[in-house]
């Protein structure tokens, strides 16, 4: 059999695969699709990947919604077919799955897992890698953020590809450093919670400009693109996005940009759950919990924290987290690790109660408004079809 | 009296959330009506010489490094701690504080000798994980934590180990874990550690201020008995 064929056959096995589970109720398939395809064809990879544009992005936090915003923006202003994922499976199975997916057009947009980067990088040959952001994130599988970055700068170390980077996160200035093509955005610099000392030398780092500086020379090359100070993460993920898309052909005028920016997705879903509408956060790891206290305004507040793998299984990170805006604020926690976040606000002076299930939680709340945090599978327990929870509208504001 | 706690580096030595063990401190001695003040110290200050707790949490091996070369060159902790301070010290605190470590590619460098204790890297791979403890002293309840380390440490014959490992690495020598040597207390728990074990908070506590009232913290109480029974049962 010649190898193309082969490659049709494990495709064409996988993707039945990957229908047969979605007819089953086990999921969207993608997970499974790319096993088969990676157990029949292990270098389909490579090979689905040949002769297409593609744009990796990576990064701790906004992976998901980025990709699929590119993969929009992509298809707007360019007028083509974007092969992409978009559900957030970002493992070569799920990569695997969505270079497979007919049409095959020739443009991709990829998200990628910190940890598979280099051998994705190596395997696909992209054209672009968008690296939004780095920071302390399930500790137990990933390792510390500089283990991450250290990783990637042993990575890019040619001229073969172009990397767009958040360049006032000293980590992924380290990560680049060595790279031959770099497009640096800067959006006026902010200190980095693990950015105590450098990632190149292990000096501490001079953050007395509000930006990095070190006597080893990290940070002092120039930025290309100049943003602004005040924006949010979702947002500064939406510059690097609109760069990236320019660099494969998209003409976006400085007009439309804006219009991009205005509408930067984050991660907030409508539930209606017995008939209440709860917005939620889903906020995976101290920077993503951060960005979701600043977006509450309601006085009845629901945590919900699980530690299942995905979510990180050592809880010690929400003691990184300051609580303080919750005080004065009603609240309610759960989720599997329901005691672990209640001590610690408990600790910080916050009133609150732990409730078992979500629907429980919002007993303590019959009438009003409420939002919520969710830790990641706690997120997707919410969408359970056993509570009676329906998700309405996700992934868009 | 007001009972002085100095948070040593959080920036350097914050990786794993150990920041909260100052904040569960000072929350438990404010319960019992004992005065505290929170004295953060960063990078490039002077370590203060006379208070009465010293806390040192987790990080990564560059920061780890910066970190002792500074409490070195300042002298303030080994000052404090000779003086009979209480340190409680988690993970690559626990390292920094004994008498050897390994430093940069490969060789062995000087702890600040706090403990007699050597730290060694093995070549299994990194303990990560829920730890779960015996404790040696009486009067405390089984302790648990979240293990995440490289570093294997190896107790001196005169030191008293915290615990005995009953399910996790902890130590990596003899089903050890950790170290309660006088007022210094070492441990590889994550969690924090004093949030999830109350008693031995209050015993950190104890160290420095003697006796103290009981308090009923309903939320830590239920906290670590939802952990300590999820662990044992399986």
């Amino acid at each position: 059999m010649t190898s193309s064929l082969r490659l049709k056959i494990a495709c064409a096995l996988g993707n039945k695969a990957g229908l047969l589970s979605r007819y089953l109720n086990r999921g969207r398939g993608e997970t499974l699709t790319g096993r088969v395809i990676l157990a029949l064809y292990p270098k389909a990879i490579n090979e689905l990947a040949k002769n297409r544009d593609v744009v990796l992005i990576s990064g701790t936090n906004g992976k998901t919604t980025s990709t699929s915003n590119l993969a929009g923006i992509l298809s707007e202003f360019t007028g083509e077919g974007v092969s992409t994922s978009g559900s957030g499976a970002n493992m070569p199975a799920g990569i695997v799955a969505a270079l497979a997916q007919e049409p095959r057009h020739r443009l991709a947009a990829i998200e990628c897992d910190e940890m598979y980067l280099p051998a994705m990088y190596r395997a696909i040959s992209p054209s672009v890698v968008v690296l939004l952001n780095l920071s302390r994130d399930q500790l137990h599988r990933t390792g510390e953020v500089r283990k991450v970055a250290h990783l990637w700068h042993e990575t890019f170390t040619k001229d073969d590809v172009t990397l767009v980077i958040d360049r006032d996160d000293p980590f992924l200035e380290y990560a680049a450093s060595q790279a031959g093509h770099v497009i640096r955005v800067s959006f006026g610099g902010r200190r980095h919670s693990d950015g105590a000392n450098c990632p190149q030398c292990s000096k501490i780092l001079d953050w007395s400009t509000g930006n990095y500086a070190c006597s080893c020379g990290l940070g002092s090359k120039l930025a290309d693109v100049r943003s602004d100070k005040n924006l949010r993460g979702p947002q500064r993920n939406s510059v690097l996005i609109a760069e990236a898309a320019r660099l494969m052909g998209a003409e976006i005028s400085a007009a439309d940009a804006q219009v991009l920016l205005d509408d930067s997705p984050d991660r907030v879903s409508q539930f209606d759950v017995d008939g209440r509408m709860i917005s939620t956060h889903l906020a995976k790891n101290p920077e993503s919990w951060r960005e979701a206290l600043a977006g509450i305004s309601a006085q009845q507040v629901i945590l919900s924290v699980n530690a299942r793998g995905i979510d990180g299984r050592d809880t010690s990170w929400l003691w990184d987290i300051d609580f303080a805006s919750l005080q004065g604020k009603k609240v309610v926690c759960t989720g599997e690790r329901r005691l672990d976040v209640a001590y610690r606000i408990k600790v910080q002076g916050c009133e609150v109660v732990v409730a078992a299930d979500i629907s429980q939680a919002l007993s303590y709340f019959p009438t009003g408004v409420v939002q919520a945090i969710a830790s990641y599978t706690a997120f997707q327990d919410l969408s359970a079809q056993e509570l009676g929870i329906t998700k309405v509208q996700g992934g868009q504001k | 009296m007001t009972l002085t706690i100095v948070r040593l580096y959080h920036d350097l030595l914050g990786t794993y959330g150990d920041q909260g063990n100052a904040e569960v401190l000072c929350y438990r001695a404010r319960a019992r009506g004992i005065e505290v003040e929170l004295i953060e110290v960063n990078p490039g200050e002077p370590t203060p010489r006379s208070a009465d707790i010293y806390l040192l949490g987790g990080g990564e091996d560059g920061p780890q490094l910066a970190a002792l070369e500074m409490l070195e060159t300042d002298g303030g902790l080994k000052y404090a701690a000779a003086g009979g301070a209480t340190v409680f010290a988690v993970c690559a605190g626990f390292q920094i504080i004994g008498g050897s470590l390994p430093g940069n590619g490969g060789g062995t460098i000087s702890g600040l000798g706090l403990i007699d204790a050597q730290t060694l890297y093995p070549k299994s791979k990194r303990s990560v994980g829920e730890l779960v403890i015996a404790p040696t002293r009486g009067g405390l309840p089984i302790l648990t934590g979240f293990e995440n380390h490289q570093g294997f440490t190896k107790l001196g014959s005169e030191m008293p180990a915290l615990g005995r490992t009953l399910s996790g690495v902890g130590n990596g020598f003899a089903a050890t874990e950790g170290v309660w040597h006088g007022n210094v207390i070492g441990t590889y728990m994550h969690g924090p550690a004093l949030a999830r074990n109350p008693e031995l908070a209050d015993s950190v506590l104890q160290c420095a201020v003697g006796p103290i009232a009981k308090f009923d913290d309903e939320f830590a109480t239920a906290f670590a008995q939802e952990r300590r029974q999820t662990l044992l049962r399986k």
